[in-house]
């Protein structure tokens, strides 16, 4: 068959040994690749009994029949695991190059299992797989290693944790290509626990294409569109996404002060406009990437990737800092440590309201900015007040007997957007599958920036079917696995025509989305075995109770309540939020159950 | 006056952040803008229309009616999507794309 490999490498570090074997290819059609390929493949490896940090977790690295074509922006992978961080399932993908590289090394999936009696790091050249000792490189720091790994974008790629991992913080990064990161939940931990430092990869094969004259075809045609598209072609290449900073501190929903408010008087400092006048080098692009939306920032400390918008605000305005250079600073910090940056801002902020509200005796003050790069390295050292930090905001504020200042969903710190302005936002973070996460739909699109058309941000009624299309869509484009920014200038079918084109199986768009919603109550059922319910779905009682004093979110909390009913019955679960019968039989996965 | 603040490329275009201006609704405010800063003309209204992708909001929430009534204590801002776009006149060849060659950014608005 064309696009996939048919190829699963199954590694285990306990006795150092590797097979390989065929992917099943029902399950390939199913799940397409990435995140559905690899939650349908945790569904079978890990179950409840077992402990995220424990030999017994996987790593679940996967592609999709799309990666390394050269269709547009399908540099991407994923990573599959259960999160340390949440206990949930967790899927974090990244762009760069070694998803490109690991496709072309021959392979679809790789699962690592066990636990090396002393550090590793594996070496992949197609079927020649390696182990080599990591002892004396243990400690290194991203960057370093990388580099002295061998990293060269078209042909060798390093991927690695960094001391963050090492030392087991729940919210560590992998991280790729020297500064791509699978950053969210907590991956970089698992790694760690696994005494696994890095894998790098060489590869040499060829994806085949099923019908190469269409795919060209569809390859011209996806060009155009990017390039027409306004937003694909100008805005996300001039500004980045940090472009966004303004917009949504003009419209009272960017989270501020660990969310104390919804406006921040320095988002003019942090800003995409302030980014690009002062600080930036030039753009960067992943593998096969039109858009080019990475920034290369400088300031008189750092030059390198980032920071993209989701961290500028974690560390501005979260934190309630306007020091754009410290904030530079503090991104390549976290790439270097291997920290997430939305959970690692999130997180000093909670602890700087602890703080100054006196439930814990530390000296960390929003707007410190001298305080940034200190911490991140006691965070990643578990040093200190680090040592508190570490595992994000949720276990910080339980510890000291306020869990509700964590502001976090199913604990996972929550991006910039703060949903008290933007209702259907609220329910995203509420009801998704990996906690709060911007990155598993996201309405920016429809309620505040007008794609593909603007509605009634504050609206509660009806909001629920936005999401839920959202979330499917998501999950699909997460599963081929391409960026999502291609989704703002190209329309799903032609995410569904390339699929086709490509495998030389028929997918149009409707069975594209269904893809995502079987993804998506797969990823829901293996949350209920876990123990989550209902009582999840929710959000901190801030968001819920606290309605901001001022600016145009002024009077408006989350009204979760009556959208997550909605939501559910859209869903067609039940009234506790578990997937009925008929919809697991519909989408094929009654027999899992 | 109405305070309109400008943010991304038009900032550039009409070479300021801000400007106070005349007008009673949007819609006047927006053709008093666009005769001060001219460069502006054509980029955010298209037969007598907000263009497709522009957001602009009154103290922060969205208008859409040229007919909203503005005060002097309003603030209208302006953001683009970034405005414009163009197909690309000259497509890479797909052999760039399989050798794996990285794509040659060309700077600013690479179409």
């Amino acid at each position: 068959m064309t696009g996939w490999n048919e190829k699963i490498l199954d590694v285990d570090l306990t006795t150092q040994t590797y097979k390989t074997y065929p992917l099943d290819m029902e399950m390939a059609r199913l799940f397409i690749g990435g995140r559905g390929l690899g939650a349908r493949l945790l569904w079978d490896l890990v179950g409840p009994e077992v402990d995220p940090l424990s030999p017994e977790n996987v790593l679940i690295f996967t592609n999709g029949p799309l990666t390394a074509t050269g269709y547009q922006t399908s540099n991407r992978f994923s990573v599959t695991t259960k999160s340390p961080l949440t206990g949930t399932v967790l899927d974090a993908n990244s762009g760069g190059f070694w998803g490109m590289q690991f496709k072309k090394a021959g392979y679809d999936v790789m699962i690592v299992r066990g636990k090396a009696e002393k550090p590793v790091w594996i070496e992949i050249k197609n079927d020649v797989i390696t182990f080599h000792d990591a002892s004396d490189l243990w400690g290194m720091r991203v960057f370093a290693l990388t580099e002295k790994l061998g990293q060269n974008n078209n042909k060798r790629n390093v991927l690695c944790i960094g001391p963050a991992g090492e030392n087991l913080s729940r919210i560590a990064s992998i991280m790729n290509d020297r500064e791509r990161a699978l950053a969210r939940g907590g991956p970089g931990a698992v790694m760690g626990s696994k005494n696994l430092k890095a894998i790098v990869v060489e590869g040499k094969d060829r994806t085949q294409i099923d019908d190469p004259e269409r795919f060209k075809f569809l390859l011209y045609e996806t060009r155009k569109l990017l390039a027409a598209s306004p937003l694909t072609s100008q805005a996300l290449p001039e500004f980045g996404t940090v472009v966004l900073m303004n917009i949504m501190n003009n419209i009272g929903a960017l989270a501020t002060r660990n969310h104390q408010q919804t406006q921040f008087e320095g988002a003019e400092a942090i800003s995409g406009e302030e980014l690009t006048e002062k600080y930036l080098v030039k753009n960067s692009s992943c593998w096969a990437c039109p858009i080019g939306c990475t920034r290369i920032s400088k300031t008189e400390k750092v030059e390198g990737e980032g920071p993209e918008f989701e961290s500028t605000w974690a560390f501005g305005a979260q934190c309630g800092i306007d020091d754009l250079p410290a904030i530079i600073e503090a991104n390549s910090l976290c790439n270097d440590l291997g920290l997430d940056t939305i959970s690692a801002g999130s997180t000093i902020a909670c602890g700087m309201e602890l703080s100054e509200k006196g439930y814990m005796d530390a000296d960390l003050r929003f707007g410190r900015a001298d305080q940034l790069a200190p911490v991140l390295e006691a965070m990643a050292y578990r040093r200190d007040i680090g040592s508190d930090l570490a595992d994000g905001s949720l276990r910080l504020a339980t510890k000291y007997g306020h869990p509700e200042l964590s502001m976090s969903a199913k604990g996972m710190e929550m991006p910039a957007y703060d949903p008290r302005g933007m209702q259907g936002q609220g329910l995203l973070y509420a009801t998704s599958n990996r906690g709060g996460c911007h990155m598993r739909g996201n309405m920016v699109g429809p309620e505040v920036l007008g794609l593909p058309k603007l509605i009634d941000r504050f609206q509660v009624q009806g909001k629920s079917s936005f999401v839920i299309l959202h979330q499917n869509v998501s999950a699909a484009i997460d599963s081929l696995v391409v960026c999502k920014f291609t989704n703002m200038g190209v329309a799903d079918e032609y995410f569904a025509r390339v699929l086709s084109s490509v495998t030389g199986i028929h997918y149009d768009t409707g069975e594209m989305t269904r893809v995502g919603e079987r993804v998506w109550n797969l990823e829901r059922l293996y949350n209920l075995r876990e123990g989550f319910s209902m009582k999840d779905d929710t959000l901190p009682p801030r968001l819920l109770n606290e309605a901001p004093a001022d600016g145009p979110s002024q009077g408006w909390v989350v009204q979760l309540e009556p959208m997550l009913k909605e939501y559910y019955r859209g869903r067609v679960w039940d009234e506790n939020g578990i997937p009925k019968k008929q919809k697991l039989e519909e989408l094929g996965l009654a027999s899992l159950i | 006056m109405p305070l309109v603040k400008l943010y991304a490329n038009l900032r550039n275009i009409a070479g300021t952040k801000e400007l106070s201006i005349t007008g009673a609704s949007l819609g006047q405010a927006l053709s008093e803008l666009v005769r001060q800063c001219p460069a502006l003309d054509g980029l955010i209204l298209e037969n007598g229309q907000i263009r497709p992708h522009f957001v602009i909001t009154i103290n922060g929430l969205n208008a859409i009616d040229l007919d909203a009534v503005v005060t002097e204590q309003d603030m209208i801002a302006i953001f683009p999507p970034i405005a414009g776009g163009q197909s690309n006149p000259h497509p890479l060849p797909l052999s760039l794309w399989e050798s794996g060659t990285p794509f040659p950014h060309r700077g600013k608005g690479w179409g």
